[in-house]
C-alpha cells in the first residue's frame, strides 16, 4: 500500500516538473502541420493574374454545396486570369464546408488549395462566408509594383487585398459580409400550384 | 424471329437480339431507340436529313463485313443489328480518339461542359486514356462572335454538319457555310456576314458541343446550377413549348422543348432571349397607395381595401358604368376569368377588354385551322406581314411545309385587294389562310371567296400577346361573356376606354399590365394621367404604374402558375419557374381579394387550377381541353 | 502484236487529234453505226464485252448502264476524267493522243442511255487537255456529231466541259456530281446511288475517260471481238501507266489476263540501273502494295486481288532496291491528309493523326509504341469512312508495314532514315 503511495507521488511530483502541455490559445498557437486542410485559399500566378477560371468544378464537386461561383467573361485588355472566363463571385460556407478537400481536386488549374488556417470562428454567422477578397492570395505586385507595371487586374492598384488568405495575420473581424446567393423560401401560396 | 403477327406495313428488326416491330422506311438508328438500345450519333438529329459523317454510330448489321451508319440505313425486314460488339466497341473509342485528337479539351471554360455530348460519349464509350501519341494540334479561332446573339468556337467543333443543316433545311436561310478541307475544315459565316437569322439561338441547340454557343448565356451558369421548368414561351401566342432554365432567383435562359405539332423543336430569337426582360431590376416591388397624396408602402391587404374603398365611392358617386376594366393579353386564362367576373358580376360594368386596338367582330372561323394541319393543306396564304412578324416560328412551318410536303405558300400584303388576293390560292381543294389578328377583314374576305369557289378553308389567326386568344375566349371582351355569350349590353372597346378616360366618360380603370399595345403608347399615357382612379396590377414600371393612385405589384410570366391559350386554341400550362424574391400574392388572388372587398356575393377561388375548374364548368370548349388538347369552337352562340 | 491493241491503236496516227485526221482512220464509225442500233442492242453488246469500269472499281459497265431506272428523264452523262490518282496518267493520254476517241465513247454511251447533257468532268490541272477537248467538241458540234439533230437523227445531245478546281476527292462519282453541281465536292450519302438520283436529282451515269474510249471498237467491231482480248474473267485490254524506277517510264496497253507484272515491267524497260526490284503498287497511290514475289502474277482483276492488292486505276508504281518505304508512305500519307475533304471524322481526324505519326517515324524519332498506334488507327479508318479514301489512305502504309516489318522497325527511335543512310552517296 506503501508503494502505491509513493508511486502516486512520484508521477505528481514528476508532472510537477514537466512543462505544461495546454497553451494559451489564441496568444500561443501551434504549428499547423503542412498538410492540415484549413480555410481555403485561391491562389494567383506570378504575374498576378488569378488562378481560378470560374469552371465551378469546386462546387459541383463539393460534397455539401457550399461552393458559390459566378464566373463571367474577362476583358481582354484587363483580364482578371488567363484565358475567357474568370470568377466575378467566389464565395465558400465555412459553417457548412466539411474540409474534404474535394474542391482542390476538382480544381483544373490549382486555384484553390486547402490553407492552414484552423481559427474559424466568429460571432455572426454572415461572416463566416468567405468571399472571393477573403480567399484570395494577396499579391505583392499590388505594392511593391507601379500600377504602370501589375497587368489589369481586378481590383485596382491602389486598393491592395486587405486581408489575402495567404496573410498570416488576415482574420474575418471588420469586414462587411459578402453578397451570398437567396435561396428562396418554398411557398406556401395556393396559388403556387399548377393546375392538373 | 417472333411469331408476332406481322401486318403488312411493318418489319421487325432484331436489335442485339431484341426483336422490335417498325414501319417500313424506318432508320436503323429509330429501330434501336425503339428497342431501347441507345447508339451514340453527333451528326444525325431528329429534324434533319442524315448525313453519316461522325460515323459514331456504325454498328453491325446482318453478314455486312463493314460497320454500317445506324443514322442513315434504311431498316428492312429480319435485319439483325449488333450495337454490344467487340467491333463497335473497339471503332467508338477510336472515332472517340479521332474526335478529340483536335479538340481543345476546355471544358472547364466551355460553356457546354457538363451538358456536352463529346464529354458524355467520351465517358461512355471513350478509351478512357490518351495515347499521347502527338502533341500538335490544330488550332482555330476561339470566341468568334457571328452575331450579337452567337460565339462560335471553331476548335471545339466536329464538324458534324448539323448547324449548316440546319440552316439549310430548317430555315433556307444559309449563312452558315463549311470552309477549307480536311482537317483545316472550318464551320464559318457565308462571305464572313454576320448572323442575321431570326432564328439564330437553335444553332447552340442542335450543336452536339460546345461550337456554338448563346452570348446571352456566356458564362452564367453551370448546368449543374440549373432548374427546369416546362412552361409556354410568353414571347407571342403561337404556344411554342419551353424550358425556363433558372438559377436561383434569376431566369438563365430559355432553352426549347420538342413540342411537335407546335413549334417542332424550334424557338424564335425574340421569344428566347426575350428571358432576359423577366429579370428586370425595376419590379414593381411593393403595394403601394397614392391616394391624394405622397405614395405610401403598405401592405398588400390594406392596399387591396384601400383600392377597394377608392373604386366603391367612384360607383356609388358616378355610377357602375362610369368604371372600366382592362386586362392584357399576357394575363392566364384563370385571370382572366377571375377579372371578367369582378368586372361584371361584382363592379357590374360593361367596359371590358384585353386589347388597346378598335375592336372587330369575331368568328369562329378565324381559328379553325390547327398548327400541324398546314402541312396537310394544298396551299396556304399568309395575310400581312404582321403574322410572321409576331409568330416567327410560324415561318419555319410553313417552310417545312414546302421543303418537305411540296406544299404552295403564298404571301400577300395586308394591304391587297381581297380578290387578287384569293388569286393565289385559286385551285387547290384545301386552303390554308393565315393572318394576324390586325388583317383578320381581308383574311375573312379571302377565305369566303375561297369557300365560295368550293375549297374547304380553314384559318388560323395570330392573337396580340401570350394569351389574347384565352382572353377572348374567356370573356375579356365588351361584347361577349366567356365561351363568346353575347351580352346584353356592349361596352366600349379597349381604344374606347383610352378615349373615355380622357374625355371623362370613364372616372375609374382597373387595369392589368403590362400591356403590349406598342403603338398605343402616348394614347395610354394620356388616358392614365387623365383617369380620375386608376388602380394598377403590374410587375413593371409601365404608364400603368406611373400614374396609378393605388399600384398592386403583379406577377411576370415566369412566376405565374396556370394556363394559356395559343392562338390556334391549344390550353397550356404555365408553370412557377422562379419565386419571387418579393412576397407577390397571385394575380388571382388579388384579383379575388379585391372583388372580396367590394363584397362579392359570391367570394371567387384562389388558386388557379380552382378556377380552371370553374372555367371548365363555365365554358363548354375549355372541358375537353385537359392535357393540351385544342379547344375548338362550335358555333357562337 | 498491234492488232491487240484497241485503245491505243491509233495513236500516232497523222492529224488524230483533229476531226478530220480521226475520221480519216475511221473515226465515228462506231457513233454511225451506234445510231443505227438501239440501246438494248449497244447495251448487250456492252455486256458481251465483258468491260469493266477502268476508273478503279472495276464494276461492269454494261451492268452498271441497266440501273438506270426505265423512262425516268432528263438522264445525266458524267464523265470522270478527274485523274488524281498517285502515279496515274492514262486518260492525260488518251485525251491528249485521241480526244475523238473519248468523245465518240461519250456521244455512243449518250445516245444509248438516252442522256440530254453529258458532262466530261476534267481535272482542274489538265489545263492544255480541257482546251484540246474544248476544241475538239466545238469540231463536234460544227460536224454536227453533237448538239441538236446528231447525223441528221431526233436525238439531241449537249457535250459540256467542265474543269474541277484540283481536288483528288471529287474523282469519287459522289463528290464530281457535288462538285458538278457547284456544291463543295463532297461524296453523297449511298443509298441513293447515282443511277438513281444524282447529278440534279436526276439518275446519272459516271464512267471513266478509258472505259468510255473502248466504246468506239466495242460498237464498231462488236463485243466478241473486244472479248477475244485478255482472258475470260478480264477481258479486254488496258492502259497501264508504269512510272518510278524503271528505264522508260510511260504508258502501255497490254490485253489483261494474259500479260504478267514481269511483261509490263520489262515493256517498260525493267528496274532502272539495273537495280533489283523492291516492291511496286498496281493501282496507283491507294492500293496495296506487292514485292518481287508477284512478279509473275497476270494483270487479272482476280489473281491481284487475290495476291492482296487491288488493279485500281492501272498505274504501276515501281520502286527499286534504295527505296525507303516508310519514306514512300509517308509521302503518300500526306497526300491524302491533304486531299481529305473533311467530311467524315475518321478520315479527317485520321488522316492527320497518320501523317504526324508518319513524320515522326521517318525522321526515326517515333518509338515502337507508335507503330502499333498507327495499325490502330489505320484498323479503325479501313471500313468505317464514308467513302473509299479514307479506308485507302491506310492501304498503302499497313500493306508496307505488314511486308517490311523490320524497315519500320528499324526507323523506331534511330534518330534518322536507316535506309537514306545505307544508300550509296551516288544515288
Amino acid at each position: 500500500m506503501f508503494r502505491e503511495l509513493l508511486g502516486g507521488l512520484r508521477a505528481t511530483a514528476r508532472a510537477m516538473a514537466s512543462r505544461p502541455i495546454t497553451i494559451q490559445y489564441p496568444e500561443e498557437q501551434r504549428p499547423v502541420p503542412p498538410r492540415a486542410r484549413g480555410r481555403h485559399i485561391l491562389h494567383r500566378y506570378d504575374n498576378g493574374l488569378e488562378k481560378c477560371i470560374g469552371c465551378e468544378l469546386c462546387a459541383g464537386a463539393c460534397p455539401v454545396g457550399c461552393i458559390y461561383v459566378q464566373a463571367a467573361a474577362n476583358d481582354p485588355a484587363h483580364p482578371v486570369s488567363p484565358g475567357e472566363r474568370y470568377a466575378v463571385r467566389y464565395e465558400i460556407n465555412l459553417m457548412r464546408c466539411i474540409y474534404c478537400g474535394y474542391c482542390t481536386e476538382a480544381c483544373p488549374t490549382e486555384a484553390i488549395t486547402m490553407g492552414p488556417r484552423l481559427d474559424l470562428v466568429d460571432y455572426k454567422r454572415e461572416r463566416l462566408i468567405a468571399t472571393k477578397d477573403d480567399l484570395l492570395e494577396a499579391w505583392s505586385g499590388f505594392t511593391t509594383m507601379s500600377q504602370g507595371v501589375a497587368p489589369g487586374l481586378g481590383r485596382p492598384a491602389s486598393q491592395p487585398t486587405p486581408m489575402g488568405a495567404g496573410s498570416p495575420h488576415s482574420g474575418p473581424a471588420g469586414r462587411a459580409p459578402g453578397l451570398r446567393p437567396v435561396i428562396p423560401a418554398a411557398s406556401g401560396d395556393p396559388a403556387d400550384t399548377p393546375p392538373a | 424471329m417472333t411469331d408476332v403477327a406481322r401486318s403488312p406495313e411493318l418489319i421487325t428488326v432484331i436489335v442485339d437480339g431484341r426483336p422490335v416491330q417498325v414501319p417500313v422506311g424506318t432508320l436503323v438508328w429509330d429501330a434501336c431507340e425503339k428497342a431501347g438500345v441507345f447508339v451514340p450519333v453527333y451528326c444525325a438529329h431528329k429534324k434533319l436529313d442524315p448525313v453519316a459523317v461522325c460515323r459514331m454510330c456504325l454498328v453491325e448489321i446482318g453478314t455486312l463485313p463493314k460497320l454500317q451508319p445506324a443514322c442513315a440505313t434504311v431498316a428492312s425486314d429480319g435485319m439483325e443489328v449488333r450495337t454490344r460488339t467487340e467491333k463497335v466497341r473497339e471503332f467508338r473509342e477510336g472515332n472517340l480518339e479521332f474526335l478529340l485528337l483536335n479538340h481543345p479539351l476546355d471544358c472547364p471554360v466551355c460553356d457546354r461542359g457538363g451538358e456536352c455530348d463529346l464529354q458524355d460519349f467520351a465517358l461512355r464509350y471513350g478509351p478512357g486514356r490518351t495515347r499521347r501519341a502527338i502533341t500538335t494540334k490544330v488550332h482555330f479561332n476561339k470566341a468568334v462572335r457571328l452575331s450579337d446573339k452567337i460565339v462560335l468556337d471553331q476548335e471545339r467543333c466536329i464538324l458534324c454538319w448539323r448547324c449548316t443543316r440546319y440552316y439549310d433545311e430548317v430555315t433556307g436561310e444559309k449563312e452558315l457555310v463549311l470552309q477549307e478541307r480536311g482537317v483545316h475544315t472550318v464551320v464559318a459565316p457565308f462571305e464572313g456576314r454576320p448572323l442575321q437569322s431570326m432564328f439564330q439561338g437553335n444553332l447552340p441547340e442542335v450543336c452536339p458541343v460546345g461550337a456554338l454557343t448563346h452570348a446571352q448565356y456566356r458564362f452564367r451558369a453551370r448546368p449543374w446550377d440549373l432548374r427546369r421548368t416546362p412552361s409556354v414561351c410568353p414571347g407571342c401566342s403561337y404556344g411554342c413549348n419551353l424550358n425556363i432554365d433558372t438559377r436561383e432567383t434569376e431566369v438563365v435562359r430559355f432553352a426549347s422543348s420538342d413540342k411537335p405539332e407546335v413549334d417542332d423543336g424550334w424557338l424564335c430569337d425574340r421569344g428566347r432571349y426575350g428571358s432576359g426582360d423577366l429579370n428586370r431590376a425595376d419590379r414593381v416591388r411593393s403595394p403601394e397607395v397614392r391616394l391624394g397624396g405622397p405614395g405610401r408602402s403598405m401592405a398588400y391587404s390594406e392596399a387591396i381595401e384601400a383600392a377597394a374603398t377608392a373604386l366603391a365611392s367612384v360607383i356609388s358617386e358616378h355610377g357602375r358604368e362610369r368604371v372600366a376594366v382592362l386586362g392584357t393579353p399576357l394575363m392566364t386564362n384563370e385571370e382572366a376569368f377571375v377579372l371578367q367576373w369582378l368586372a361584371r358580376e361584382v363592379i357590374g360594368t360593361p367596359h371590358v377588354d384585353h386589347q388597346l386596338l378598335p375592336w372587330t367582330d369575331l368568328s369562329p372561323a378565324e381559328f379553325s385551322l390547327g398548327i400541324e394541319e398546314i402541312e396537310a393543306c394544298d396551299a396556304i396564304l399568309v395575310v400581312g406581314e404582321q403574322a410572321e412578324a409576331t409568330a416567327p416560328v410560324l415561318t419555319l412551318r410553313l417552310y417545312k411545309a414546302e421543303r418537305k410536303s411540296g406544299r404552295r405558300v403564298s404571301r400577300v400584303p395586308g394591304d391587297i385587294e381581297a380578290g387578287e388576293a384569293a388569286r393565289r390560292i385559286a385551285g387547290a381543294s384545301r386552303v390554308g389562310v393565315i393572318s394576324h389578328e390586325r388583317d383578320r377583314g381581308l383574311a375573312a374576305q379571302v377565305a369566303a371567296i375561297a369557300v365560295a369557289s368550293g375549297a374547304s378553308v380553314g384559318r388560323l389567326t395570330i392573337t396580340v400577346g401570350v394569351n389574347g386568344r384565352g382572353c377572348k375566349d374567356l370573356g375579356l371582351l365588351p361584347n361577349y361573356r366567356p365561351g363568346y355569350v353575347a351580352t346584353a349590353e356592349v361596352g366600349l372597346h379597349g381604344r374606347g376606354i383610352l378615349e373615355g378616360c380622357q374625355s371623362g366618360e370613364i372616372r375609374a380603370l382597373l387595369a392589368v399590365g403590362p400591356n403590349p399595345a406598342v403603338e398605343a403608347g402616348a394614347d395610354l399615357d394620356r388616358a392614365c394621367a387623365a383617369v380620375q382612379l386608376l388602380i394598377a396590377i403590374t410587375p413593371v414600371r409601365d404608364a400603368f404604374w406611373r400614374h396609378a393612385g393605388v399600384v398592386l405589384p403583379g406577377r411576370t410570366i415566369a412566376e405565374k402558375a396556370g394556363t394559356v391559350t395559343s392562338s390556334e386554341g391549344r390550353v397550356q400550362t404555365v408553370r412557377i419557374a422562379v419565386h419571387p424574391n418579393i412576397a407577390v400574392p397571385s394575380e388571382v388572388g388579388l384579383l379575388a381579394g379585391l372583388g372580396a372587398c367590394l363584397g362579392a356575393a359570391r367570394p371567387a377561388p384562389t388558386a388557379p387550377a380552382a378556377v380552371l375548374e370553374e372555367i371548365r364548368t363555365a365554358v363548354p370548349s375549355y372541358a375537353a381541353t385537359a392535357g393540351g388538347l385544342r379547344a375548338a369552337w362550335g358555333k357562337l352562340r | 502484236m498491234a492488232d491487240d491493241l484497241v485503245l491505243t491503236r491509233l495513236v500516232g496516227r497523222p492529224g488524230v487529234t483533229t476531226l478530220e485526221g480521226y475520221e480519216r482512220v475511221g473515226g465515228y464509225l462506231g457513233l454511225r453505226k451506234a445510231v443505227t442500233l438501239t440501246p438494248e442492242q449497244i447495251i448487250d453488246e456492252v455486256k458481251s464485252s465483258g468491260l469493266r469500269g477502268r476508273g478503279g472499281a472495276g464494276f461492269p459497265t454494261g451492268t452498271k448502264w441497266s440501273f438506270l431506272p426505265r423512262d425516268v428523264f432528263p438522264r445525266y452523262l458524267c464523265v470522270n476524267a478527274d485523274e488524281s490518282e498517285p502515279g496515274c496518267f492514262k486518260d492525260r493520254y488518251l485525251i491528249d493522243e485521241l480526244p475523238h476517241q473519248l468523245l465518240e465513247g461519250v456521244l455512243i454511251a449518250a445516245f444509248t442511255l438516252r442522256v440530254s447533257h453529258a458532262f466530261i468532268y476534267i481535272r482542274g490541272e489538265y489545263r492544255a487537255q480541257r482546251e484540246l477537248l474544248d476544241r475538239c467538241v466545238a469540231e463536234a458540234y460544227e460536224a454536227g456529231l453533237a448538239g441538236r439533230g446528231i447525223l441528221g437523227t431526233e436525238w439531241d445531245c449537249e457535250v459540256i466541259v467542265h474543269g474541277g478546281a484540283g481536288a483528288y476527292i471529287c474523282g469519287e462519282e459522289t463528290a464530281l456530281i457535288d462538285s458538278l453541281e457547284g456544291l463543295r465536292g463532297q461524296p453523297r450519302l449511298k443509298p441513293p446511288f447515282p443511277a438513281i438520283r444524282g447529278l440534279y436529282g436526276s439518275p446519272t451515269v459516271v464512267n471513266n475517260v478509258e472505259t468510255l474510249s473502248n466504246l468506239p471498237f466495242i460498237v464498231l467491231e462488236g463485243g466478241a471481238a473486244y472479248a477475244q482480248r485478255g482472258t475470260a474473267a478480264s477481258p479486254g485490254t488496258r492502259v497501264f501507266c508504269v512510272s518510278g524506277h524503271v528505264e522508260r517510264p510511260g504508258n502501255y496497253e497490254v490485253p489483261m489476263g494474259t500479260t504478267t507484272f514481269r511483261d509490263l515491267l520489262q515493256k517498260a524497260g525493267g528496274v532502272w540501273k539495273g537495280r533489283a526490284l523492291k516492291a511496286m503498287q498496281p493501282g496507283g497511290g491507294s492500293m496495296q502494295i506487292l514485292g518481287p514475289q508477284h512478279l509473275d502474277v497476270p494483270l487479272d482483276f482476280k489473281a491481284v486481288a487475290d495476291a492482296g492488292s487491288s488493279l485500281g486505276a492501272g498505274a504501276l508504281v515501281v520502286m527499286d532496291q534504295t527505296t525507303c518505304l516508310v519514306d514512300v508512305a509517308k509521302r503518300l500519307v500526306d497526300f491524302y491528309h491533304h486531299e481529305s475533304c473533311g467530311k467524315c471524322a475518321p478520315c479527317r481526324e485520321g488522316t492527320y493523326f497518320e501523317s504526324q505519326l508518319m513524320h515522326r517515324l521517318e525522321a526515326g524519332i517515333a518509338s515502337e509504341s507508335e507503330l502499333a498506334t498507327l495499325s490502330d488507327i489505320c484498323a479503325n479508318m479501313d471500313g468505317r469512312c464514308f467513302c473509299p479514301l479514307g479506308d485507302t489512305a491506310t492501304w498503302f502504309v499497313m500493306s508496307a508495314y505488314r511486308m517490311f516489318p523490320d524497315e519500320f522497325l528499324a526507323h523506331c527511335g534511330a534518330g534518322r532514315c536507316p535506309v537514306r543512310a545505307a544508300r550509296p552517296a551516288a544515288a
